[in-house]
């Protein structure tokens, strides 16, 4: 398991973390979500030992990483932001390289690489140097480079940056591989990936934590309102009719290409989520024309925006330490 | 220490399968081989490899920041030290083992000056005296320890290389300089701690074919001094 607890980081002046505290469960998924600058690194840094805590203490099952640092970080698989590399190595060379530094040993170092290299689909290019590969693959070789001891917990800054869509697509993919038999710690600061590979979200901005639930229940327990969009006809007037209908705050119309057609974006009093009934029903009294009635619920991405503006307690996912 | 090895390793590896290592083995092998062949390969002189080991000394100054200049730089530059100071390693043995990788190039790099040897061995009647030459080659792999445990030291000071190269080239010098000409012009309080600091008369007793074992101990503790420095700047830089 791994225990964030209260860890502070200041650089000079600059208070980078303050007071941030989570846990993430044997076998979990949790993505430390935050803008540009939030803090996430330094956390991160902080987790794999590279950087010691001001203050508070980060531990891996038992062992403190401060404290006892060397086995709790042979616990420990980390992929850098940008997987570094020594791009005149070749691929198995580098993976053989970061096996020996973490501890596997001699005898059974070739099938942890072979092991590791087959999960990342890099058999193929095993001879090739690491600096002739594309990023899509460096990020594959470092995340071979990460696993090759069989660490309980994996640690990734930043994944997918700088790929392009397929490449997201293929690292996200290997990435809840891989998160299969592992407690797994992933930062980002894209929020549709945290929600498709993470189970649970620890959002964080200005150094300290905003938020620690699943991805539902952050959406959920948020003061958002989901916005109701009803395509309908543009006579009779849809606006008069769907702002009668108990529970509407207001209704906007948006004009659309379809020749007499309109879009009305309805926003809900507060207590009122779903309103798609009495919409349906109001719209088929005044024989109003409906083809389409849907709910656009808060996403993650409105959430994230609300959460980085202001703090926003909200907390209690598996397994959280608390939020702020 | 563990990992001491693999670093080394990876590090000596590392000088083979960049342009660097070949063209600065390259220049080096180039100039001392015009040494030998125009002032030790001349008939009318003794058979003695002195001005050859005279010169590989000089061209040591600028050889040894060109290999030391990226042993922490380029690390700290792509980022690469992230993986290998958050590996289940010490700093010492980081440091230990990127400061041997560099020792076993650059003493692979004077291997082939053998030959010049073998060459003088086999041209000249009597056979030159083998003391001066193993002394002499004994200063050689002194020297570029101490330059390099210099070079190693200020690499870990910063990631340009280019700031590693000069730093590591100007320390050199005002070190020869300040025990040299520096230490007649200098307070005279000083004078006993930069004689004893001075490097050429100690080359000089090499060059004799006296290897003095006092000199041997000087050497190996300033580079230790400067490797304990350099383990002493990683751990700071956690701590910064």
């Amino acid at each position: 398991m791994l225990s964030v607890q209260g860890v502070h980081k200041s650089f000079g002046s600059i208070r980078a973390v303050r007071g941030v505290s989570f846990e993430v469960r044997p076998g979990q998924v949790v993505g430390l979500l935050g803008p540009n600058g939030a803090g996430k690194t330094t956390t991160i840094r902080m987790i794999t030992g590279f950087l010691p805590p001001d203050d508070g203490r980060v531990m891996i099952g038992e062992l403190d990483v401060s404290r006892e640092s060397a086995p709790a970080r042979a616990k420990i698989g980390y992929l850098p932001e940008s997987a570094p590399h020594y791009p005149e190595m070749k691929v198995r060379e580098f993976i053989a390289h970061r096996a020996a530094l973490l501890g596997v040993a001699g005898r059974e170092r070739k099938k942890a690489v072979e092991e590791a290299m087959d999960r990342c689909q890099l058999s193929h290019v095993a001879a090739r140097r690491v600096g002739v590969l594309s990023k899509g693959f460096k990020q594959r070789v470092g995340l071979a480079a990460a696993i090759v001891h069989g660490p309980s917990v994996l640690v990734l800054d930043e994944p997918t940056n700088g790929l392009d869509p397929t490449q997201v697509r293929e690292a996200r993919s290997l990435i809840r591989d891989l998160a299969k038999d592992r407690t797994l710690l992933l930062s980002s600061h894209v929020l549709s990936e945290v929600e498709r590979v993470c189970e649970r979200v620890v959002v964080i901005a200005g150094g300290e934590m905003r938020a620690d639930g699943t991805p539902s229940e952050l959406v959920e327990k948020t003061s958002l309102t989901p916005l109701h969009v009803v395509e309908c006809a543009r006579t009779p007037d849809p606006l008069p009719i769907l702002r009668m209908v108990e529970g509407v705050a207001d209704a906007k119309l948006e004009a659309l290409a379809d020749e007499g057609w309109v879009r009305v974006r309805i926003t809900p009093r507060s207590g009122h989520r779903d309103l798609r009934e009495a919409l349906a029903a109001a719209a088929r009294g005044a024989g109003l024309a409906v083809r389409e009635l849907s709910i656009d619920r808060p996403s993650l991405e409105r959430l994230f925006a609300e959460l980085i503006e202001r703090p926003v307690a909200i907390g209690g996912g598996a397994g959280a330490g608390g939020g702020a | 220490m563990r990992g001491t090895l693999t670093i080394a390793r990876r590090e000596l590896a590392s000088f083979f399968a960049i342009p660097l290592g070949w063209v600065a083995t390259a220049l080096y092998l180039f100039l001392t081989g015009g040494v030998f062949s125009l002032m030790i390969l001349n008939p009318s002189t003794a058979a003695t490899m002195r001005p050859f080991f005279a010169v590989s000394a000089w061209l040591l100054l600028p050889v040894i920041p060109a290999i030391s200049m990226r042993l922490f730089s380029e690390e700290f530059r792509s980022g690469t030290i992230e993986p290998l100071l958050t590996s289940p390693v010490s700093d010492a043995a980081i440091a230990l083992g990127k400061y041997l990788g560099a020792l076993g190039f650059m003493v692979l790099m004077l291997v082939p000056t053998l030959l010049h040897v073998g060459v003088l061995a086999w041209l000249s009647d009597p056979a030159p005296d083998a003391g001066p030459i193993v002394a002499g080659y004994t200063s050689l792999v002194l020297l570029g320890m101490l330059y390099l445990s210099i070079g190693l030291f200020i690499s870990s000071l910063t990631s340009n290389q280019t700031l590693a190269f000069l730093g590591t080239l100007f320390a050199i010098l005002l070190l020869l300089l300040a025990t040299t000409l520096g230490a007649d012009r200098l307070p005279e309080a000083m004078r006993p701690l930069l004689y004893a600091a001075a490097l050429t008369p100690r080359i000089a007793d090499f060059s004799k074919g006296v290897i003095d074992t006092s000199h041997v101990v000087f050497f190996v503790s300033c580079s230790a001094w400067f490797v304990l420095l350099t383990i002493v700047a990683l751990q700071s830089r956690r701590w910064s």
